[in-house]
């Protein structure tokens, strides 16, 4: 395994409804190498979703490549892309999305059990991620008798349990308070260090961005800074009392 | 992804939903439980006849002198139509049936000791036990010698002997008809109607020569009132009767374009009628399961969709983290047949019931075939597949995207 782990070359995204096409992505260049903790930061609207999705292979560009661990997506079928989001993709989302109706260790299980692993081994090694994320105790609950913190931590164990090399992440931190946000993004960090997992999220807040290596920052389908965090943090503060001043009568 | 695992899951979501999965379950029961109870029902009706005719002898026939003209057209044309021993002797060479047998019949006064009563006495020949299947209980049946000797001997039926005599052992005893005694030699074995309409065991059979000598007593000792044939099993009944025609219009010396001065009936007829009945009925009741099951089908196929819709972001999730296309299917599929098998599990236990229920208070006997239970799971399997098929494709084949975008 080498090379980078994502290299996106002029992708596009066109979404239509009906006869009216809404272009979103006008052509985005991209590479992430592996062990990299990238953000993505963007207005509403600047696509940043979009591209999340077909970095997840959620959704297909229309126009591009995308090649994903050395794999072209775009002439991937659906079992193929669902094969690559079981084994290359950990994702974590705003909302947690986790399964009411199962326990945490079931929840933390499922990835496994599409990969074919028993159910024995599966409940086992489930169990051990839900130790790493320090709630190995609460395997036999719902996923509605935890915190929304403790959700997202499930929701990080189920997206590691496959021992993904990619870990996206669709603001995570979203639906969390402050404090809660920050065990989160302590625990990416963690994991992108220790383990060395590629990170992508998608955030609107820029402490969020903070704790990342590297920013991307989207505009109206265009990649408008593509450079390390520090940097593209200190030119968005700047840029904000501008915009600010300018919109202001 | 194992059987199990996709198994679980299915029992999973049904609990989730208990009241809408029963009242879903409910037109798969109904139609299971109306579809099984009728196969039965069907099944034991038919059995039943089958059984009624076979005791009545279906591939028995009654060769009758006369033929559709009335005795005083014949007579004006001075003929006179009678069946003989002869006709009998022929009919019972013929390789189509089993055999052919005479008889005398007449009403006549019964005695013994006190007792005194009209009876029906049958004059007969060994040929009748064979086709009748006639046995004794006691005694010995009355053969060719006996016969030709015009012996005076009688079988009679078990309720004629408890008549007669009473508690005691009527073998060697007399019983006397028109005051000539006849000594008992026989009780016939069992009960039940026959196909001439009379009681077994109230029948009296003496020989054919000595109920013509002693009872009936008429100028033409070779007359017989019918002739009573039984045809072979592997030959059609149909056959059977035109090879009889045939013979006896030969001996009668009958011409091509004249009608037969006898007449052939035939049991068959009436089983053919009413096993075409019976078919038809469990027909139709059949139709009425399978549009219930079809009902039923559409009702699964209803839920499952808006199961789908309801459970869209509950795909999308599976997608995202590996699911693939087929495993939604299956997951899907799965659940709709395993509401549909287990409405088809109540749905057998439901019919069992009821054929327990008409056994006990209808005094008619209908129980569940094997055949008819496994015809029902594959069916329910059938429905649960067919109705689930299109929901369950249509769930994977979402994207998972929109799925993940779905509130």
């Amino acid at each position: 395994m080498s090379g980078p782990l994502i290299v996106i070359r002029g992708v596009t995204k066109t979404y239509l409804s009906g006869s009216v096409e809404t272009p979103v992505l006008h052509g985005v260049d991209m590479r992430v190498e592996r062990g990299d903790f990238v953000s993505i930061m963007g207005q509403s609207g600047s696509g940043k979703s979009t591209l999340m999705n077909i970095l997840g292979c959620l959704d297909q560009a229309t126009g591009g490549t995308y090649l994903l661990d050395g794999a072209d997506t775009r002439t991937l079928g659906r079992a193929a892309l669902a094969d690559i989001r079981n084994r290359t993709i950990g994702f974590v989302f705003q909302s947690f999305n986790l399964i009411k109706r199962m326990t945490v260790a079931e929840n933390v299980a499922l990835p496994l059990i599409y990969a074919g692993v028993g159910r024995a081994k599966a409940q086992a090694r489930a169990l051990t991620e839900l130790e790493r994320v320090g709630l190995g105790a609460l395997g036999k609950r719902t996923p509605s008798q935890l915190s929304g913190g403790q959700q997202q931590r499930v929701a990080i164990a189920r997206a590691l349990v496959t021992d993904p090399p990619l870990l996206l992440a669709d603001e995570p931190t979203g639906n969390l308070d402050t404090h809660t946000s920050d065990d989160i993004m302590n625990s990416f960090q963690t994991l992108n260090r220790e383990r060395g997992i590629t990170i992508v999220l998608v955030t609107h807040e820029a402490d969020v961005a903070a704790y990342s290596r590297r920013l991307v920052r989207l505009k109206d389908g265009l990649v408008l800074y593509d450079g390390p965090a520090q940097e593209g943090l200190r030119q968005l503060a700047g840029a904000l009392p501008a915009i600010a001043a300018g919109v202001a009568p | 992804m194992n059987l199990i695992q996709v198994l679980i899951e299915s029992f999973r979501s049904m609990a989730a939903n208990r009241l809408r999965t029963a009242l879903t379950m409910l037109g798969i029961v109904i139609g299971i439980a109306s579809v099984v109870l009728l196969l039965a029902l069907g099944d034991s009706m038919q059995r039943f006849i089958g059984k009624q005719l076979q005791s009545l002898g279906t591939n028995m026939v009654y060769v009758m002198p006369g033929g559709d003209r009335t005795a005083a057209q014949r007579a004006r044309e001075g003929k006179v139509a009678v069946l003989t021993l002869d006709d009998a002797e022929a009919l019972n060479a013929l390789p189509s049936l089993t055999g052919a047998a005479p008889a005398l019949q007449g009403s006549f006064k019964v005695s013994a000791g006190n007792e005194n009563l009209s009876s029906t006495v049958i004059g007969v020949t060994p040929a009748m036990f064979t086709i009748r299947n006639w046995k004794v209980d006691q005694g010995t049946l009355f053969g060719e010698a006996d016969v030709r000797a015009s012996a005076r001997l009688i079988v009679i039926g078990q309720k004629v002997a408890d008549q007669f005599f009473y508690r005691a052992d009527p073998l060697g005893r007399y019983l006397r008809i028109e005051n000539v005694s006849f000594q008992v030699i026989g009780v016939l074995a069992g009960e039940g109607r026959q196909s001439d309409g009379t009681e077994l065991s109230e029948q009296i059979l003496v020989p054919i020569t000595a109920a013509s000598a002693y009872l009936v007593k008429s100028p033409f000792p070779q007359n017989v009132h019918y002739i009573n044939a039984q045809g072979k099993p592997n030959v059609a009944m149909g056959d059977a009767i035109q090879d009889i025609k045939e013979v006896i219009r030969d001996r009668h010396r009958i011409r091509v374009d004249d009608p037969d001065d006898f007449r052939v009936q035939n049991l068959n007829t009436i089983a053919e009628t009413a096993n075409k009945i019976t078919t038809g009925v469990a027909l139709l009741l059949g139709l009425i399961g399978a549009i219930s099951l079809l009902v039923g089908g559409i009702g699964i196929m209803n839920i499952m969709l808006v199961s789908v819709t309801e459970r869209t972001r509950e795909i999308g999730i599976r997608m995202a983290i590996g699911a693939r296309p087929n495993h939604i299917l299956l997951q899907f599929l799965a659940e709709a047949v395993v509401i549909c098998l287990a409405g088809g599990l109540v749905g057998i236990a439901i019919a069992a019931s009821g054929a327990l229920a008409i056994t006990k208070f209808a005094d008619f006997e209908v129980y569940l075939t094997m055949s008819g239970v496994i015809v029902a799971c594959g069916f329910a399997t059938v429905v649960g597949v067919f109705f689930g098929f299109y929901p369950a494709r249509r769930a994977s084949r979402l994207l998972p995207v929109d799925c993940l975008r779905y509130e």
